[in-house]
């Protein structure tokens, strides 16, 4: 009799997180939901009332996007792919080597690391306008690779924690024989520790990624033309002529797909960067 | 001296040499930037003189005694404030309800990570898109159930910018706390259960403490975040109408970029620099007093 009760009190429970697991993820993903929808119906769909969740798909707002006279939204997919891609290069570069000395020798983790590592609590605004003269004085205004040197800034704390906790977690006795053997220090970098480090470098480069593909402020001040990203380029849809629903609604799934497939990946390490950074900082 | 410390000392010596491309970057990048900044702000800089010549104090003062600095300010630390502790509490209360479904369901927890890899500029645009007082789904529904909102509207926009903001990155909380929740023992659950500590209540008064140093990591990364807020407060409204959602960071990009007062935009910079170093600086001491 109690075990029947309790087994029924059980199902009742369980499906009550079910219950709140599905409204929960409607609610969080009904833009991202209806804007891709929006952007696969056809104008007399989008206009239909009530709303139609059913519909015959059309690919003709892609097509109106990609060929678009006035918005070369081509362009702009293509300047936030090289812009985050060179600016996780440029952070992976930089960190790696520091993460080494700072693991190994412990180097500058008495203040260099927390310094840095607290750096991505700063508001980024603070920096925009010596950005803005310092890049028309050396002419990086309007440049893929202004843009990828403010990602790379950006990305340079979750990199070097990453970087950091992995080195910590390398058999110590692997390069130490390897220098021991006369190897240098560059060398024992490139041959023992890059090896290894194919999962965290994947970590670094899918969350690098995603920041730097979703950055939004020095995009929209430190470009007007040639290196505009897709985050500014999506609103030219919205304020150009009042709304296009059709194409902007296809120019945003664009603009949201490929982080939110690599963010499929990359939830895990966020949690693990976090907290990793805040026990070494 | 012996072979083994010399070996050590040179060892350490060329170590120092891999971070030096890291710290001439960041003294390049953010140093210098933050000079000038410090530069401009005592100056009377304008976009025809770049160098300007030194004017003492007067950016500051201007700074502080214009009321839309103080409306500005006041705006991010309420909006922070209040975006924080609704998406903690938010996230606390479903890890304890998910947790059990999500344990062995990975994919389900990829579900409601989703909204925190959209830019947070495009998320507004698609808000501004959905919530279209004529088109948009949400008001044409409610419009069908009897209710007419406009959630642009003068009287709606800040309790519309605080929800699209909880909605975006409630995850982000919701993902750290799950992340500690996870890493507490299943031998120490079990404890638990065996001294007759069963039901939610419970759990929660065995469980919640364990949970702390998470809950204050999320609590300062969400305050820190919200407080600087730019993107899609931007994206809706412009920060207005008039400055109702001017936050700190829209008003000094409207003060450089609409307005074109330099000295004054760089000089609230300066300030806003120095809060926040004050934040992390006390934040930090909270940690190491804790560890």
């Amino acid at each position: 009799m109690i075990v029947t009760r309790r087994s029924r009190l059980d199902g009742v429970v369980h499906a009550g997180r079910w219950i709140v697991f599905v409204a929960v993820a409607i609610l969080v993903n009904f833009p991202v939901l209806s804007t891709i929808l929006t952007s696969f119906k056809t104008n007399a769909d989008i206009n239909a009332y009530p709303p139609k969740w059913i519909f015959e798909p059309t690919l003709e707002h892609y097509r109106a996007v990609l060929a678009s006279p006035n918005i070369d939204y081509g362009h702009y997919i293509l300047n936030s792919v090289i812009i985050a891609t060179t600016g996780t290069l440029f952070a992976i570069l930089l960190t790696l080597p520091a993460a080494y000395a700072m693991a190994r020798h412990k180097i500058g983790t008495g203040w260099l690391l927390p310094v840095i590592t607290n750096l991505r609590a700063l508001p980024l605004i603070i920096f925009a306008i010596p950005f803005y003269f310092m890049y028309k004085q050396v002419g990086l205004l309007d440049t893929r690779l202004g843009l990828a040197l403010i990602s790379c800034i950006i990305n340079i704390p979750v990199a070097l924690v990453l970087f950091v906790g992995f080195v910590q977690d390398v058999p110590r006795e692997l390069d130490d024989a390897a220098r021991i053997d006369g190897a240098s220090m560059w060398k024992t970098l490139w041959h023992v520790v890059l090896p290894l480090s194919r999962p965290v470098m994947l970590a670094v480069f899918l969350l690098s990624f995603i920041y730097s593909w979703n950055e939004f402020l020095f995009g929209l001040i430190l470009t007007t033309k040639s290196a505009v990203p897709v985050t500014v380029g999506a609103t030219f849809f919205v304020t150009s002529r009042g709304i296009e629903w059709g194409p902007t609604s296809a120019a945003i799934t664009l603009g949201i797909l490929p982080p939110l497939i690599l963010g499929l990946f990359a939830y895990p390490y966020i949690g693990k960067s976090m907290l990793a950074g805040a026990v070494k900082g | 001296m012996s072979d083994a410390t010399s070996f050590e000392q040179q060892q350490r010596a060329s170590a120092r040499v891999l971070l030096v491309p890291l710290c001439l970057f960041m003294a390049a990048l953010l140093g210098f930037p933050t000079l000038i900044n410090l530069w401009y702000s005592f100056s009377d800089v304008s976009f025809q003189n770049l160098v300007g010549s030194f004017v003492g104090l007067d950016n500051y003062v201007a700074a502080l005694s214009n009321p839309k600095m103080w409306q500005a300010l006041g705006f991010s630390l309420k909006f922070a404030v209040l975006c924080t502790v609704i998406e903690v509490a938010a996230a606390l209360v479903l890890v304890f309800i998910l947790h059990p479904l999500l344990v062995k369901r990975p994919w389900m927890t990829a579900i409601l990570m989703l909204p925190m890899m959209v830019s947070p500029a495009l998320m507004g645009v698609m808000y501004r898109l959905i919530l279209n007082e004529f088109t948009g789904p949400i008001p044409v529904y409610l419009e069908m159930m009897g209710y007419g909102v406009n959630f642009l509207g003068r009287g709606n926009i800040y309790k519309t910018i605080v929800a699209i903001e909880v909605l975006q990155w409630t995850p982000f909380a919701f993902l750290i706390l799950l992340t500690a929740r996870q890493t507490i023992s299943y031998e120490l659950e079990e404890a638990a259960a065996v001294d007759g500590a069963t039901g939610f209540r419970s759990s929660f008064h065995i469980l919640l403490p364990l949970m702390i140093p998470a809950l204050v990591i999320v609590l300062f990364v969400r305050f820190i975040d919200s407080f600087r807020v730019f993107d899609h407060i931007y994206v809706l409204t412009g920060g207005g109408p008039g400055n109702l959602t001017t936050s700190i960071s829209i008003y000094i990009y409207k003060l450089f970029f609409v307005q074109h007062t330099l000295g004054e935009a760089v000089a609230v910079s300066i300030l806003l620099l120095l809060m926040s170093l004050a934040l992390i600086a006390s934040a930090m001491r909270l940690v190491v007093r804790r560890s």
